[in-house]
């Protein structure tokens, strides 16, 4: 795997990997980022995988260019060229309820017409496979899922809304995602989940991590209720 | 409890300290005052430590009441300070009886001012710091901006007031018919084309009135990528993200953590504080740096503010 490094700003440095994202690829950054997290240790103020990105952010002044540079090129070699680095990985399979109604969501209808389904078909296409959490970050709580059914690809909305409620279901070209909060955004709204994918008293915060499985399972409108799903 | 209520919140005022670390990978960004420095002159003033809030306040224009004797002291943009119906010096300790009023005007010049209270704000912190992010609804208050008749907790740990607590001088607010953004390549810089480069590093811009904590956006030659978006990564405090109209945003404290449009660099973190206190209309340009200059840049402000704080 080829991949460059240079620097983010005048704090952090990135690496980014020449290949198109894969749940391998999201591994080795995976790796790459626990293994910095030890190496650096309070040096390293945060790090953010991305599709095929990890950016690491170093406390100011205590970042050595050279070094970090010098360390993260060999690491990554090693890692990305490494078999039993993607094999160790474990990895949490999360299931999400989702209520696909077109009361919760606005877009179901035109998008089953503009890709030509049903709106049943269209939804058994979206639960029917499990999907890789690639990255996580947007919004506090937001994971980047795919890769979807290319028969389900969609442009996102001309003119993003200004208001997508909390727990909506969305897809967005080759991505699904669930807003963890209310925010603006111009995915389009296939369904509701009444899981909080967001909790600051929770440990960890976020229900969803990178490296996460997520399969969304179909239910009705009783246990959407009953989950505290609203209306 | 020691308390203020804020008679008039003012436009964008929110509950700010340095920011909270290690939060980006959850999706929360830094947040933090956006002029640090006018936080630290503060801080430096009423014997605080580096951790204290202030009430971080956008074009001035708030009013608030105490309800026990206080001491405080206000920071960042200029502006005319009044002790009931009497003008007070800016960057000087002043003591605001129980039932006085204190009022903040429209600042001269910059936009950002700070007023710290001795004891500090005694809200929760959230992941160690007490800034408020608004779009996520966290810290502060109540999470949000502060509104008419807010009333906020003061720290009762009021440490004693040290009547020389001079003025530190430092100042983000820089007078200039142009000013200067020196940023470090990177991201995106080598995919992009020669010709808006050229554009970016000889051209000037100038600060929109669509300006927020979140980023600031300038106007001047579009830099049309003829990219609509790129794989989701992180992004940085001062990166230059350019949208698909060519109107280039600079991302600031309260940025999304991850985007998805082209980044020819980010602006150093020094000049991201004199872009927070400029005010629309100023003509702006860039000016590529190594990270090497940047260190050294940080490194010489970082000694300067030090020396001030002595």
């Amino acid at each position: 795997m080829s991949f460059t490094i240079g620097p983010a700003g005048d704090t952090a440095i990135r690496l980014s990997f020449q290949e198109p994202p894969s749940p391998r690829l999201t591994r080795v950054l995976l790796q790459l980022q626990r293994t910095a997290q030890d190496y650096f240790f309070n040096a390293l103020s945060d790090s953010v995988v991305g599709y095929a990105t990890l950016t690491l952010f170093f406390t100011p002044l205590s970042l050595q260019r050279d070094q970090v540079t010098a360390w993260l090129e060999k690491t990554a070699r090693s890692l990305s060229d490494s078999q039993e680095t993607h094999a160790a990985h474990s990895q949490e399979t999360v299931v999400l309820p989702v209520f696909y109604d077109p009361a919760v969501a606005p877009d179901l209808v035109t998008l089953a017409d503009d890709l030509g389904m049903t709106i049943d078909a269209l939804t058994t296409l979206h639960s029917a496979t499990p999907y890789f959490a690639y990255a996580t970050g947007f919004a506090p709580g937001f994971c980047y899922l795919g890769t979807l059914d290319p028969r389900l690809k969609t442009p996102r909305l001309s003119t993003p809304r200004r208001r997508v409620p909390a727990g909506a279901v969305a897809i967005a070209d080759q991505q699904t995602a669930v807003y963890p909060c209310e925010s603006p955004g111009g995915w389009r709204i296939i369904g509701a989940c009444p899981v909080t994918l967001f909790d600051l008293a929770a440990t960890p915060v976020s229900t969803l991590a990178v490296g996460d499985s997520v399969r969304f399972e179909a239910i009705d409108e009783q246990t959407y209720r009953a989950l505290g799903g609203q209306l | 409890m020691r308390t203020l209520t804020l008679d008039k919140a003012g436009i964008a005022s929110t509950i700010q300290d340095g920011g909270r670390l290690g939060t980006l990978h959850a999706g929360i960004a830094a947040a933090g005052a956006m002029d640090p420095l006018a936080l630290k002159a503060g801080q430096h003033c009423l014997g605080h430590r580096a951790g204290e809030a202030a009430i971080e306040i956008a074009y001035g224009n708030v009013r608030a009441t105490p309800s026990h004797d206080c001491a405080l002291v206000v920071t960042g943009a200029p502006a005319m300070l009044l002790i009931d119906n009497e003008s007070v010096p800016m960057r000087s300790i002043q003591t605001l009886s129980a039932g006085q009023t204190l009022t903040i005007g429209p600042p001269s010049e910059g936009i950002y001012s700070y007023l710290h209270v001795s004891g500090g704000f005694d809200t929760q912190p959230i992941f160690n710091s007490r800034s408020t992010s608004p779009r996520e609804g966290i810290g502060g208050l109540h999470g949000s901006y502060l509104r008419d008749q807010d009333t906020v907790p003061l720290g009762d740990g009021a440490p004693p007031i040290d009547n020389d607590g001079a003025d530190p001088g430092l100042c983000s607010i820089e007078q200039r018919a142009v000013l200067t953004l020196r940023y470090v390549p990177g991201y995106q810089y080598d995919e992009l084309a020669p010709a808006l480069i050229q554009r970016l590093n000889g051209d000037h811009f100038e600060v929109t009135s669509k300006a927020n904590r979140m980023g600031i956006t300038l106007n001047g030659p579009p830099l049309k990528t003829g990219v609509e978006s790129l794989l989701s990564e992180a992004t940085c405090q001062g990166a230059i993200q350019i949208p698909p109209n060519g109107n280039p945003i600079v991302l600031m404290k309260d940025r999304q953590t991850m985007g998805g449009y082209p980044i020819p660099g980010a602006v150093i973190e020094s000049d991201c504080v004199r872009l927070a206190q400029a005010r629309p209309g100023q003509k702006i340009r860039f000016a590529a740096c190594t990270p090497q200059e940047a260190d050294n840049i940080r490194w010489l402000e970082h000694h300067y503010v030090e020396t001030r704080l002595r």
